[in-house]
């Protein structure tokens, strides 16, 4: 394969990592967004009366439901967001190193072999799809630090 | 953030890099101000259902109101139960609570997203010191730049 193929390859891999960072991100933020709504009604349950009567909607309706029920069933709901939470951090973590790797696979390529002398218009491609790569990375950046 | 792992000045940086770093602030600030105005939504939201809440009292008892069926269609309609609502709680579940309770609830909300938005504005404040700093450092290399090239021309 030639050197440009190689980098060709290399950087779309790195992209697709991206992509399937970003998405890890996205459910996270979502389990997130469900972790602290359920702790409200968690909170919300706490401070029940015996004159409070609960209802769960289901569909159109309005159903009648037993409190301690009720309860039963946030608690469960927050052990499983919580265990899937810590999955998608696993997952996080995991996309992380690997999309750092590639990065350096595909920084190996554009630096020690070519000069500028000797591959005059590769060199002038690769800075290019560099800083196409370079863009991707800050991009995902940024949507990282807003979840942060 | 990248800014304290691993240090680096932000005035060494070049003009591409910063008008990066200052747009990746902006995608920030637009964000959080995004969220901002969504939690204010949120915030007026609740204190409608309070005053919806003091409607239900007991010098309203007998008179016809208008049930909304869908947007456009109502039907006229007596309140029964002058003590009691049925509050939204969150995840599908709702609860009976008489009206002091309801605006309780209400206030316990608006107060809660209140010190959200504190927070939130502390947050966006310092983005914008940071996006100023960064856009002052960027105009005064641009100014370097174009005097550079005026001296060699």
């Amino acid at each position: 394969m030639s050197l440009e193929a190689r980098l060709q390859a290399a950087s779309s891999e790195y992209a697709r990592l991206q992509a399937e960072l970003s998405a890890a991100v996205e459910s996270r933020q979502r389990l997130d967004a469900q972790l602290s709504e359920n702790e409200l009604v968690k909170k919300e349950f706490a401070v029940l009366t015996p004159n409070n009567t609960v209802y769960k909607l289901i569909g159109p309706v309005l159903v009648r439901q037993d409190p301690a029920d009720a309860r039963a069933t946030v608690d469960k709901r927050l052990e499983f967001i919580r265990s899937e939470i810590k999955r998608v951090e696993a997952q996080l973590t995991d996309y992380d190193a690997r999309t750092e790797k590639k990065k350096d696979e595909v920084c190996l390529f554009c630096f020690p072999p070519l000069s500028r002398r000797a591959h005059p218009p590769l060199h002038r491609q690769l800075v290019q799809i560099q800083a196409q790569i370079q863009a991707q990375g800050q991009h995902t950046a940024a949507a990282t630090a807003a979840t942060a | 953030m990248a800014g304290q792992s691993q240090q680096i000045n932000i005035s060494d940086l070049d003009v591409p890099q910063l008008a990066d770093v200052r747009k990746q602030l902006e995608e920030e600030l637009t964000h959080l101000t995004n969220s901002f105005s969504q939690l204010k939504q949120a915030q007026a939201k609740f204190r409608s259902c309070i005053d919806s809440v003091k409607e239900v009292a007991p010098q309203n008892q007998g008179k016809t109101i208008l049930v909304p069926l869908t947007n456009s269609l109502y039907v006229p309609g007596k309140l029964s139960d002058l003590e009691n609502v049925i509050v939204d709680i969150g995840t599908g579940y709702y609860v009976k609570k008489t009206r002091a309770e309801a605006v309780k609830h209400y206030e316990g909300k608006i107060d809660y997203i209140r010190t959200n938005l504190e927070t939130l504005q502390e947050t966006i404040q310092k983005k914008q010191d940071n996006m100023s700093v960064v856009a002052s450092i960027l105009q005064s290399k641009l100014q370097a730049q174009a005097s550079d090239k005026a001296n060699k021309d």
